[in-house]
């Protein structure tokens, strides 16, 4: 049997001389690397410090996320005296122009008067009484200290009594928070209602405001104090103030993350396990950050901000809109917006488009991100209310610590009138591109909105299974194989 | 064996040699790192520091569990949007319970498919058919082992039958790292038509044999929504007080049955 014996190998030399030396060395350089680790470990520290300021943070995105839908449940059920425990001792609402409301017990007693319960009773609702207050598009800002928040949602409420009256309700809040104790709890609530308006004919129903138009709660349980400034809501147009004016903190996160090789040693292993969470908590950050920026773009689209909405794409974005083609760049996004209006809308116009139901995946290395939304759209212009309805397909990119939408594609399902909604003749197909303000490029995609029907591209596998959904290749196949299905 | 190869051997038996006791050498002075022997870190304080990673991947791991429960609920809404019942069953456990309404119970993913492809029509969107489930506020709690998880969420509807409210009070577990839907819950608060609204026109609730098929339990609880007063129980506490949610109060009047008389 003949051993195969290698020839003196290059590699393994050069291994051995480098051994060699270091071992020479070593003795010598042990101080060096003793302070090199020491350099290392220390780094660890501050950067544990830094990541447990990261997990707190997204943490508290989500227990504001969880006040805010905590009082739309306890609303919703008459749970008003628990919705009034969210604030602090010295909580504040400042309800439409009725005027402020200070402390626990007056904020229950308001709630409860606008919300048709009884001071006199636990929690509940009278028979017939309908109180629905959805919570929706939370836009939270945690300041830097990490003791105080801000944040924006839009309320969207069905409201009545039976076979006496049913009513659409439409208002944003601006809350403040602050934690005490380790617990958030909402200081301040800026409620600002834009209407109230009859099911029957609807928001574009509703006639201008004239004088003094505080609720008829108001009048009997008067406010501890006025409210602050003048506002009247739809049909004139009426922008709350937004908190993150010039403030980008909510839409900020790390930037892209790279990989790194980490020496294999103890304090190298230690490396590796910080760098694995900085890029998870990272990329948890960014998908907050990105619905945030998300929720931005729709409260600036509410109110005719054209510029404002186009400054938060990037430079070579797109914008494409059903099927009015595709817009590309600031200037033309600006420009495309426009077909919904002039900028700042007119009186009587009403242009809702509340972001919901985001599904947001971030790239692996926290460089891109995408996102399902969906909007169901109210409108008004010269007398006229509209229903729409859609999804959003976005793409998104993280611009050095900045989230900015590089796509935004929304895929109309419906557009009626709002006397028939989608159920009747009142049904609006969707208009084609403008011959007065072209787009930069046709749509991306033909189809046809309700009573045609189309199935969004999801830009995600399914959730359990981890596969492209593939619903018609499924029931193909199965009845093919003659299972029973239809 | 020639003279070269022997050479060669020996030369290589001297590096591996070699090799060795710069391996052993280098080795004892990491150890030495490790232990603290020549340097500043003790076992104790590395130990501390692995432990400290350790906690703050179990909070960014939970943080990671709402994300998924949430991106779950919300592709159930988007796919009965669109009468996706493959990927809708698929959320499901195997042994997996869904209860909509007064229809009772359906267990395993199996009767889940059924419930939508006998109750609600075929696979995949029909024309002049909408059946927009819109998925909103969700409130996600995760067990303290990270291995189940509790949402109250609500849908709201805008379908060709008009409106629909309903909470959600669902259970999800995680197998093999994969969270799964493990009990949709579904009570209904309101249900109308679209021509006048919920002024009048209001569906009070379903119930096993309104149509088929069948549900293997019976509803697993009565009530009736809307004019009706209902509260599906919370499943977490006041965030603020920490206090569990009382029962509502029968005072408030607002249950069509079951008040005193």
């Amino acid at each position: 049997m003949i051993k195969i014996i290698k020839p003196l190998n290059t590699t393994r030399r050069t291994l051995v001389a480098v051994l060699m030396m270091t071992a020479i060395v070593l003795p010598g350089s042990l101080f060096a690397q003793r302070n090199d680790d020491n350099a290392r470990y220390s780094a660890l520290l501050t950067r544990l410090e830094s990541l447990k300021q990261e997990a707190t943070l997204v943490e508290d995105i989500l227990q504001i996320q969880r006040l805010g839908r905590s009082f739309g449940f306890y609303l919703d059920k008459g749970y008003f005296g628990e919705a009034a425990d969210l604030f602090t001792d010295s909580g504040r609402v400042q309800y439409g122009m009725d005027g402020v409301y200070i402390g626990r017990d007056r904020i229950q007693e308001l709630f409860t008067r606008h919300g048709g319960g009884s001071m006199n009773a636990g929690p509940g609702l009278p028979f017939g009484r309908l109180n629905l207050h959805m919570q929706l598009q939370p836009l939270v800002t945690v300041a830097d200290d990490g003791r105080t928040a801000s944040a924006r949602w839009r309320e969207w409420a069905l409201l009545g009594n039976y076979k006496e009256q049913a009513q659409w309700g439409d208002a944003i809040q601006e809350n403040d928070y602050i934690k005490e104790g380790g617990v958030w709890k909402i200081s301040a609530m800026r409620f600002y209602t834009n209407f109230v308006a009859p099911y029957e004919g609807g928001w574009a129903s509703l006639q201008p405001v004239f004088g003094n138009w505080q609720s008829e709660v108001a009048r009997s349980f008067r406010p501890d104090q006025p409210a602050p400034g003048n506002y009247r809501p739809f049909p004139s147009v009426y922008t709350p103030p937004y908190h993150y004016a010039n403030d980008r903190r909510a839409i900020s996160a790390p930037g892209p993350i790279a990989l790194r090789r980490r020496p294999n040693d103890v304090l190298g292993q230690l490396e590796a396990n910080a760098d694995a969470q900085e890029l998870k908590l990272a990329r948890l950050h960014s998908a907050r950050a990105v619905e945030n920026l998300q929720a931005m773009y729709g409260y600036y689209i509410d109110k005719g901000k054209w510029t404002e909405a186009a400054s938060l794409f990037s430079e070579d974005g797109v914008w494409e809109f059903g099927q009015r083609g595709q817009y590309i760049g600031r200037d033309s996004i600006r420009r495309g917006l426009a077909l919904m209006g002039p900028e700042g809308l007119e009186s009587g116009q009403l242009n809702n488009y509340p972001m919901l139901q985001p599904v947001i995946h971030v790239s692996e290395d926290n460089s891109r991100a995408w996102g399902r939304f969906r909007s169901d759209v109210m409108l008004a212009r010269n007398g006229t209310g509209q229903w729409g309805g859609g999804v959003y397909e976005n793409e998104y990119i993280n611009d050095n610590g900045t989230w900015r939408i590089s796509k935004q594609h929304y895929w109309v399902t419906f557009w009626g009138d709002y006397d028939q909604g989608w159920t009747g003749a009142g049904i609006i197909p969707m208009a084609p591109a403008s011959t007065t303000n072209p787009p930069d490029a046709p749509p991306s995609v033909v189809y046809q909105s309700f009573p045609n029907t189309y199935v969004v591209p999801f830009h995600y596998d399914h959730p359990v299974i981890g596969e492209p959904h593939n619903d018609m290749g499924r029931l193909t196949a199965d009845q093919a194989a003659g299972r029973n299905v239809r | 064996m020639n003279t070269f190869k022997l050479l060669t051997k020996k030369t290589n038996l001297i590096q591996n040699k070699l090799l060795k006791v710069s391996l052993l050498f280098l080795v004892t002075c990491n150890l030495g790192l490790v232990t603290g022997a020549a340097l500043s870190q003790t076992p104790a304080q590395l130990e501390a520091l692995q432990s400290e990673l350790e906690a703050l991947s179990i909070r960014t791991e939970r943080l990671q569990d709402v994300e998924e429960i949430e991106i779950l609920q919300r592709s159930y809404g988007y796919y009965v949007d669109k009468s996706l019942w493959y990927s809708l069953h698929d959320l499901w456990t195997e042994d997996g319970t869904l209860e909509i309404g007064g229809r009772g119970v359906f267990t395993g993913k199996d009767r889940v498919f059924e419930y939508m492809n006998v109750g609600l029509g075929p696979v995949g969107p029909a024309r002049n058919l909408l059946v927009d489930h819109q998925q909103f506020q969700n409130i996600v709690t995760i067990s303290a082992d990270g291995q189940s998880a509790e949402l109250r969420g609500i849908a709201m509807v805008m379908s060709s039958g008009g409106w629909g409210h309903c909470y959600y009070e669902n259970d999800f577990v995680k197998e093999n790292g994969v969270w799964k839907m493990k009990t949709l819950h579904g009570p209904f608060n309101m249900y109308s038509g679209y021509d006048i609204g919920w002024v009048d026109n209001i569906i009070i609730n379903t119930w096993p044999a309104k149509f088929p098929p069948p549900p293997d339990l019976p509803p697993s609880v009565i009530y009736l929504a809307y004019p009706s007063y209902y509260v599906e129980p919370y499943h977490y506490p006041n965030p603020v007080t920490g206090a569990p949610m009382p029962p509502h109060d029968p005072a408030a009047g607002g249950e069509a049955f079951g008040r005193e008389q």
